[in-house]
């Protein structure tokens, strides 16, 4: 019923995709990305009638993605005091040029996949195919450890996003799980960054390669 | 019966506490070591003497597995090698690995001498794939320690490093087979099971698994480096025992399993080769315990002719000549174990008194280490296959066995002929070798100083090697008295199924006898003989040379020389030459050098080539996450792109 609002909010969302590979300045990285994470909160009370399972996953989804985990990246920025991603590996605007062709690619190619037929109509499926991507071109395209950790959070809710299809079949306990295991992850994250920091006066990643062997 | 497994467990525990007592007291070690041997040779022999097997199923686990042990006449065998060896070379580093000479490795050549004998009777005892396994690893790794108990020299390191790495080589097709085996069989216990044709193409793993242990020809290669580089009471065990522990996989489980029909062709064809090329190569080294490590490829190759005739034998309707050729080869187990180790101690003293493995800076030492010199004359007849010892006895029956099956005018007629070809070829060379060996080391003039200087070794030393040398006259007077032994574990490889055959053993016993004696009788008249004439003493080989040098004399190069000739084709000798030219010549050169052909100029070759594709491969491992990442969305992105494409069509 609520099919027109959903893929209005996917289309959003994909908006922010690009926005988040254009931009060179990490708050607005994180804004793109904890604005992604209110709206997907958003979504499974409109495919699904609101019982108070449903509103539970919501709000934590809504709180920890939109509130908790860029509240924590924002720290760990104003501790590094970073906040310009200056020599990323792919440039911005291709990393715009991917992120658009990826995303087109994952429109053009959805009708490829077996899905079932109350999905076809749906934004859903490229629209989570286009997010995952964005979050892999984020992780290989940028050097600084917070950008990396926006690209995951993104990829995280391209999954997400492909996980809605299953809500109906999804128990509570798994969507707890994932958020629990994120909100955790960015936490040893934001420490991991003032640790990288600390040893190698930058949080350029390609550091760490000093490290092997 | 439960008497020999009692026996077995305190031979085990007694070595166990040896491992323990080895560090701290020398002589309590030795007492401890002596005593876990004496018990195991003790079971071995109450088994092989009554033919009683023992068996023994514990409902007590390890691994998940367990415990099974079986003593029968074939591991019985073993027993008796492993625990007789082990006993002889512990007497012997006492006073060859002396505290006073090795303070930092004595101790530990103590515990790992113990360790290895205890897990080598492991090996021949457990009757369950994982517990084999695991002794047999255990195995390794003793041995690996004994090699570089003199770690500090790189050639050491290097021998050790090589013989761990074709070790596992070997283990990882072992893994393969008892792996294989398990998941067939349904379990890991291990017992006869020829009825399952299915698990015929096995045998070609345990083969290579075994054979590489076993040093057979191709997968020799650190066989030499290693036996020449240990410490020679180690490379007595390692040549005497060690590769003998190949030879006892080869042996159990073939007549374990069902044979595949190219299975005996296949062995007698490696026999042959290996004993062949390795006395080839034997008599082109000038290093002595190479030598003698490349003359135990040779034997192990005399040893895979008998059984692969036995294994032929099988296939032929169980001809009676198969029970000939494999108790020839299981006799020339313990000859070689015995002989083997003789020599390894006899190069050891002399080692020891001149500190040169090198033959060509030898020379006289039969007037200064007599003892040595004529225990090593000895084992040097014996592993010549000469009469009246006991290499004679085995090669013997190896040949009864070869030319009955070539009598019997059956397609196996076509392998025996020119393996009996082999082993004589073999056998000549073999007699080469030790003249050239004994030659250049014993007899002539020093060449140089320590040569001059050497002295006799002690008793620690000697007690052991005329014990030795003992065994090997007793093997060769008295045949008779081991026959029914080497009955029962024939029976066992294959119960049953080869006609019992008769051997004329007393007859040659009395042969053998009689020829010692006419041997000993012609030597003494021959001494009071010269000693009646005015014995006068002078340098041997002068050829008419008023002033001559004792670098005058042949050198093992010069008897090398022939291997060169013959065999160069294999042995690939590498020359230096530079020659006296000019009025007022310069010096003058000749270098000779024998390559470990198959290593250099094989395997060498073909691991640099693996290094070169692994070290192009190693550049995608550099430690950017960013890439590693990018590699996993190429996977994916390829994998979606499989899945799309089949989708298609």
């Amino acid at each position: 019923m609520n099919h027109a609002h959903l893929n209005l909010l996917i289309g959003l969302a994909m908006g922010l995709n690009l926005l988040a590979l254009g931009t060179s300045r990490l708050p607005l990285l994180i804004r793109a990305m904890s604005a992604q994470g209110v709206i997907l909160g958003v979504m499974p009370t409109l495919m699904e009638r609101p019982d108070w399972r449903v509103l539970l996953v919501a709000a934590a989804t809504i709180g920890g993605k939109g509130l908790f985990i860029p509240g924590m990246l924002r720290r760990a920025m104003r501790t590094v005091q970073i906040d310009r991603e200056l020599e990323p590996l792919i440039g911005f605007v291709p990393s715009i040029l991917l992120g658009a062709g990826g995303t087109i690619a994952a429109l053009a190619l959805t009708p490829m996949l077996p899905l079932l037929p109350e999905h076809a109509n749906s934004l859903l499926v490229p629209g989570a195919l286009a997010t995952v991507l964005t979050g892999l071109i984020l992780l290989i395209g940028r050097t600084k450890a917070i950008s990396q950790a926006c690209g995951y959070l993104i990829l995280e809710n391209g999954i997400y996003l492909f996980g809605l299809l299953l809500i109906q079949a999804m128990p509570l306990m798994v969507e707890a799980g994932v958020l629990l295991d994120l909100t955790v992850g960015v936490f040893i994250l934001g420490i991991i960054v003032d640790r990288i920091q600390r040893a190698f006066d930058s949080l350029d990643t390609r550091k760490l390669t000093a490290l092997h062997e | 019966m439960m008497y020999e497994g009692v026996v077995v467990g305190v031979a085990v525990l007694l070595l166990g506490l040896a491992v323990v007592a080895g560090p701290w007291w020398p002589r309590v070690w030795l007492g401890l070591t002596l005593a876990g041997a004496a018990a195991a040779v003790g079971a071995a022999v109450v088994v092989l003497v009554t033919g009683n097997e023992w068996e023994w199923r514990s409902g007590f686990l390890i691994g998940g597995e367990g415990l099974h042990v079986r003593l029968d006449g074939l591991s019985g065998l073993f027993v008796v090698l492993a625990a007789g060896v082990g006993a002889a070379g512990a007497v012997y580093s006492l006073g060859y690995w002396a505290e006073r000479q090795y303070p930092a490795s004595a101790a530990r050549s103590r515990t790992w001498w113990s360790g290895m004998v205890a897990s080598m009777l492991l090996v021949v005892t457990l009757s369950n794939g994982l517990h084999f396994l695991i002794a047999w690893e255990a195995f390794a790794v003793c041995g690996y320690f004994l090699i570089t108990l003199e770690g500090e020299k790189p050639a050491v390191r290097a021998a050790g490093w090589l013989y761990l790495a074709a070790s596992h080589a070997g283990t990882v097709c072992l893994f393969a087979f008892f792996g294989l085996l398990a998941a067939k069989s349904g379990g890991w216990e291990l017992g006869p099971m020829r009825g399952d044709a299915s698990l015929a193409p096995m045998f070609w793993l345990a083969l290579a698994g075994f054979g590489m242990k076993a040093g057979l020809f191709p997968l020799h290669i650190w066989l030499p480096s290693a036996h020449a580089n240990a410490p020679s009471h180690v490379s007595a065990l390692m040549s005497g025992v060690a590769i003998k522990m190949g030879v006892y996989g080869i042996v159990r489980f073939s007549g374990w399993l069902p044979l595949p029909a190219a299975a005996g062709w296949v062995v007698i064809g490696l026999g042959a080769v290996s004993a062949l090329l390795g006395i080839a190569f034997a008599l082109a080294q000038n290093d002595f315990k190479r030598l003698l490590a490349y003359c135990s490829v040779e034997n192990v190759g005399i040893i895979m002719i008998g059984v692969g005739a036995s294994m032929l034998a099988r296939g032929h309707g169980d001809a009676p000549w198969g029970r000939l050729a494999l108790a020839g080869a299981l006799l020339h187990v313990w000859n070689h174990g015995a002989f083997k180790a003789l020599l390894f101690f006899g190069a050891g003293s002399v080692l020891h008194a001149t500190g040169t493995r090198e033959m060509s800076r030898l020379g006289g030492l039969w007037q200064r280490m007599p003892w040595t010199a004529g225990l090593f004359a000895l084992g040097a007849v014996a592993v010549a296959g000469l009469p009246p010892l006991n290499g004679f006895v085995s090669e013997w029956l190896i040949y009864l066995g070869l030319i009955d099956a070539v009598a019997g005018k059956q397609a196996s007629a076509l392998a025996a002929m020119p393996a009996a070809i082999f082993l004589a070829m073999a056998g000549a060379l073999a007699l080469a070798t030790f003249a050239k060996a004994g030659a250049t080391m014993f007899l002539g003039a020093a060449r140089t100083k320590p040569a001059a200087q050497a002295h006799e070794c002690g008793n620690w030393m000697l007690v052991p090697m005329v014990t030795l040398a003992g065994i090997c006259l007793g093997l060769g007077l008295a045949p008779v008295l081991v026959w029914p032994a080497l009955e029962r574990a024939a029976d066992v490889w294959h119960a049953g199924c080869f006609a019992s055959v008769v051997v004329p053993l007393v007859t040659l016993g009395w042969v053998q006898l009689g020829l010692a004696g006419l041997m000993a009788t012609a030597g003494t008249m021959l001494w009071r003989k010269v000693r009646a004439n005015n014995l006068r003493r002078g340098p041997t080989w002068d050829c008419g040379y008023a002033a001559p040098s004792a670098r005058m004399q042949y050198t093992s190069g010069s008897f090398g020389g022939l291997a060169a000739a013959w065999f160069g084709w294999i042995l690939r000798p590498q020359r230096m030459l530079r020659r006296v030219r000019g009025h007022f010549p310069a010096e003058a050169i000749r270098l000779d050098r024998v390559p470990e052909t198959m290593l250099e100029l094989v395997i060498q070759p073909l691991a640099e080539r693996v290094m070169q594709l692994s070290t192009a491969v190693r550049r995608l491992q550099h430690g950017h996450l960013s890439v590693y990442i990018l590699y996993v969305v190429a996977a994916l992105a390829a994998l979606t792109g499989l899945v799309l494409l089949e989708n298609v069509p």
